[in-house]
């Protein structure tokens, strides 16, 4: 009754407030009851004993403001205290968990981290060689624009064409699709210093090109528009030239310097990190000016593209554009415009791609086996789960602590994934191909980090949450069950391997694709090239312009080179050639067979390959001549060519080839020549596959200012010195020729497949381990739930044997079946590496078997544990425990 | 009878309750029943500066509070010390006491400064 005024008398609302205000109401309210009672009891009325009571109370409104004031800021401290506390704990018995279960967390934060640090390592080259593959401003609308021929390229090669620039200044004044196209040249130069004179590399740009990559001076100034115009000499220096060859001399400008047999001034420095826009290539060391009123030259073309416009769009402009230039010139070139991002020429792409595809399956593997990890020993811990929940833990508690163990774990896992990762990175910039200098300057770049550390987070909440789920079972259910074994659902069995049979269908793929990748560094090394390159050396000549303008006097040089070159030691033949190892050269035009239809249709332009060889070359290079004779006659009126084997024999039967003549005609004119040879195929730009397409040799007629002279010797010799002392001797002004191995070429033409190849096959032995791991993980759990059958069955008399098959049974069929469906991806898969192959069809019977068998192996040898725990089961205390 | 009563000085109430609090815990009411037999009604006092006071320490972690039933079944929530309102208590009651003391002594000293106490001359 009281009670019921008190609450009238303060109107209390009744809605549902916080806690802590209710706490507040009802202690006043008490007290008020309390209070009158007292009252009430020294003889007071109840009504007089309410006023009284709440008179001595004092202000009520004030005093309750004030209180519940106190409350709120208590509670939100206690609210705080006790987060951290919780926190603190959480860790604590996180750490005091994972040191109880060492081995357990060190497998879980080494996945991780293997996971973690592959993926960093090859992203962070990914990053830089094709995400990041230029620096320029506004990097994303980047192109780089080429011409290449419409139709009729056999040579397997990809052709580009450097527009040339009566179409480049058409394209610059017209485009709609570009906001800037910058037109470049490099040319190789000779930089004359007090010694031998320098091979630079000089690039000729407009003052835009500046601008245009957002870079600027570092020392003087960039030429003017108006140099340009009046062919002002004017040279900037790189900055790796200017610190080594001009010691960083800050009055560097108005200095000259000499390039080939002009005087330039230099007007300024540019930054070492403006670079061109094709990665692989070499550093340029010279900027020249461009002059693109010069008709006859070819200029590359960068451009950035207007915000919105696409590649598809502005090729067709280019295109429709160059073809009004060529109709006012009334010449019609067999071009198109080939625009693509910068990250394409990279010529490592490709492979990189591929291993960015491998060492995603790693992660996934890593992945799935940190999950099951996780879910093992969520259900080894879901009694001592169920007891804590018994004795009061909150769900979300329980939750947060798994959570605060995964997290703790994960990040471990991130920060050796990111240690692991680093290391990664180093090793691949140790191993890189020689051809490769570009991955030098990589560095672990910062998203790759942050994506890294972002996986390990993420994988901690998800694998944390995965284990807070299995915990969610009722405690009564699992306490029930007693102290035999605790049930599992069948769902989480299947759950658990599938998770298996997925890391081995990964690893399997993976598999398949280093085994081809091993093959066809296997064939590279051993395949028949079609000449022999040991003790073979070559010499490249360049003759300086000025002394050796006539045939004549090139004739007389080479001459007097040759016969004092031959009493060298060790030389044994020697012979001339266009194309040293490792080049090609093409007659550009339509190849055509007397009395045959062109074989392709319209104005189509094709690329023939031509080398022209003098009488010792196919000796000394040990290429037989299946068919035929040499060059009988190599006088320009008999005009006889030699073809390679494989255009001879698929296109005439054996024989059939001599006498008959060819030519290569360019818009329908052409001397013919006629075969009188067939030589076998030689594949001197390294292992590739033996073209059908026609490979011409002629005479080598007059001797040309640069030429190549193949070397036969009878052991492993430096010949750099010897020629050096024969040149200088013979002429003092030739510069001092390069002396190159084809051995050494050869290995060159393999490192970047063996680099590619060796990447690989770490990252599947990676694989291999954890899925290795993750089955054993599997076997060994179901083998301890199995301990009261397995000694069951041992009672009633089952054999080891039978013990022990049953337990490899289920592994061997976790492989197999994971096998089966990584080598059926793998049949859609590895077509996409077909072109890093060689010597290896993509569907490769070996390769496949080969995935299959280590699979297998693989699962029996992480079976060997268990099994072996499985017989030492004894069957006595297998049945009485519990 | 309120002209007889002893206003309370600012921040002995603190102390008071501590010390209700210091043999064992009480709730609301019991503390302001405690102080009213102990100064035999001698203090003016509101009941509500007494929470007021109680909410204050609780505030600064020197008491803490717990839900418990009274005597008659009632929810009642309960006061007792923390181990820093322990401490607490201990020094405040001894700075109070000298100060008390200093203040007495100097409010009684003879003209001289010295404490009435000694022997007039």
């Amino acid at each position: 009754m009281i009670r019921r005024g008190i609450q009238r008398a303060f109107n209390l609302a009744i809605r549902r407030r916080d806690r802590w205000q209710h706490d507040v109401e009802e202690e006043i309210k008490l007290h008020l009851s309390l209070r009158a009672e007292q009252l009430m009891a020294e003889g007071a009325a109840p009504n007089d004993a309410l006023a009284e009571a709440v008179r001595r109370f004092g202000p009520l409104a004030e005093s309750r403001a004030r209180m519940l004031d106190a409350a709120r800021y208590r509670e939100h401290r206690m609210q705080r205290t006790e987060y951290f506390a919780q926190l603190q704990q959480d860790l604590s018995f996180a750490f005091r968990t994972l040191r109880r279960q060492k081995a357990w967390a060190l497998i879980t934060v080494f996945t991780l981290a293997l996971g973690i640090g592959a993926t960093t390592a090859v992203f962070s080259v990914v990053s830089s060689l094709i995400l990041h593959a230029i620096a320029y401003p506004n990097a994303d609308r980047i192109v780089v624009v080429q011409q290449m021929p419409t139709q009729g390229n056999n040579t397997g090669l990809h052709i580009q064409i450097t527009p040339s620039t009566p179409i480049v200044n058409g394209w610059r004044s017209r485009t709609r699709a570009f906001e800037e196209l910058e037109p470049y040249r490099s040319v190789g130069l000779l930089l004359k210093t007090n010694d031998d004179p320098l091979p630079v590399n000089a690039t000729e740009i407009l003052p835009s090109f500046l601008s245009f990559t957002g870079s600027r001076a570092i020392v003087g100034r960039m030429f003017s528009a108006q140099g340009i115009e009046t062919k002002a000499q004017v040279a900037l220096l790189s900055e790796g030239l200017w610190r080594e060859r001009y010691g960083s001399a800050a009055n560097i400008a108005g200095k000259t310097i000499t390039l080939g047999d002009s005087l330039y001034t230099i007007v300024g420095v540019l930054p070492a990190d403006l670079r061109l826009p094709i990665i692989g290539r070499d550093r340029v060391d010279v900027w020249l000016p461009l002059d693109l009123r010069n008709s006859n030259l070819g200029v590359n073309v960068i451009g950035r593209l207007r915000p919105g416009a696409t590649i598809p769009a502005a090729t067709q402009e280019l295109n429709a554009i160059a073809a009004e230039v060529e109709a006012a010139s009334s010449a019609k070139s067999p071009f198109v415009t080939l625009i693509r991002r910068p990250a394409e020429l990279m010529d490592f792409h490709d492979s990189l791609i591929m291993l960015a595809g491998a060492v995603a399956l790693v992660l996934l593997v890593a992945c799935a086996n940190v999950a099951h990890l996780f879910m093992a020993r969520a259900t080894t811990r879901e009694r001592e789960l169920a007891v804590r929940a018994a004795l009061g833990a909150s769900q979300g508690r329980l939750f947060r602590q798994l959570l605060t163990e995964s997290l703790v774990l994960a990040l471990a896992g991130a920060i050796g994934g990111v240690a692991l990762g680093w290391f990664g990175l180093k090793a691949i910039i140790a191993l890189r191909p020689p051809q490769m200098p570009q991955l030098e300057s990589i560095r672990l770049d910062s998203t790759t980090l942050a994506i890294a550390l972002g996986a390990g987070v993420l994988s901690g909440v998800v694998f944390g949450v995965i284990g807070a789920f299995q915990a969610r079972r009722s405690p009564q259910d699992v306490l029930k069950a007693g102290a035999l074994s605790t049930s599992h659902s069948r769902g989480q069995g299947m759950l658990r391997s599938a998770l298996v049979v997925s890391e081995m269908a990964l690893t399997a793929a993976l598999v398949i694709g280093a085994t081809l990748l091993v093959r066809t560094v296997v064939n590279l090394q051993r395949a028949n090239l079609g000449f022999e390159p040991k003790n073979l050396y070559w010499v490249s000549i360049s003759l300086p312009e000025k002394p050796f303008a006539t045939a004549a006097s090139r004739a007389a040089f080479y001459n007097e080179f040759v016969a004092r070159f031959r009493t060298t030691p060790h030389v044994r033949e020697l012979a001339f050639t266009s194309n040293p190892p490792g080049t090609r050269s093409f007659a550009v035009g339509t190849f055509e067979i007397q009395g045959e239809a062109p074989t392709s249709t319209g104005s189509g332009t094709s690329f023939v390959d031509n080398n022209n060889i003098d009488e010792n070359y196919l000796k000394t290079m040990r290429i037989p001549i299946v068919e035929g004779t040499f060059f009988t006659d190599t006088s320009r009126a008999a005009n006889q060519v030699l073809v390679n084997a494989g255009f001879a024999h698929s296109h005439w039967p054996p024989g059939g080839s001599l006498g008959k003549r060819v030519r290569v005609a360019y818009r329908g004119e052409g001397d013919w020549s006629t075969i009188v040879g067939v030589a076998a195929d030689a594949q001197t730009t390294g292992a590739g596959i033996i073209s059908t397409a026609p490979y011409l040799y002629s005479p080598i007629r007059t001797p040309a200012r640069q030429t190549t002279i193949m070397v036969r010797t009878d052991a492993t010799v430096d010949l750099a010195g010897p020629v050096r002392t024969l040149v200088k001797s013979i002429d003092p002004s030739v510069r001092t020729p390069k002396v190159e191995s084809t051995e050494a070429f050869i290995e060159r033409t393999i490192a970047k497949p063996r680099f590619t190849m060796s990447l690989l096959t770490t990252f599947t032995l990676l694989g291999l381990t954890l899925a290795a791991v993750g089955l054993y993980g599997v076997m060994a759990y179901s083998v301890a739930q199995r301990t009261r059958e397995i000694g069951i069955r041992m009672a009633l008399g089952a054999s080891q044997r039978t013990i022990a098959n049953s337990v490899l049974r289920r592994g061997v069929m976790l492989a197999g079946l994971g096998a089966a469906i990584g080598l059926a991806g793998a049949f859609y898969g590895t077509r996409l590496i077909a072109t890093l192959l060689y010597g290896v069809a993509p569907i490769d019977a070996v390769s496949f078997a080969t995935g299959a068998i280590v699979l297998i192996v693989t699962a029996v040898v992480a079976c060997v544990v268990p099994t072996r725990r499985a017989l030492a089961v004894d069957p006595i205390r297998a049945i009485r425990a519990d | 009878m309120a002209a007889n009563r002893l206003p309370v000085l600012k921040g002995t109430l603190d102390l008071l309750v501590l010390r209700a609090l210091s043999w064992t815990p009480m709730h609301g009411f019991e503390i302001v029943s405690w102080l009213e037999r102990a100064a035999s009604s001698a203090l003016d006092l509101d009941d509500s500066a007494l929470y007021q006071a109680v909410y204050r320490l609780e505030a600064r972690g020197l008491l803490e509070a717990d839900w418990g039933v009274t005597e008659n079944n009632r929810r009642a929530r309960y006061y007792k010390l923390t181990t820093a309102g322990r401490t607490y208590l201990r020094t405040e009651t001894k700075n109070w006491m000298q100060y008390a003391e200093t203040v007495t002594t100097i409010l009684t000293a003879a003209k001289d400064g010295l404490p009435s106490t000694s022997p007039a001359t």
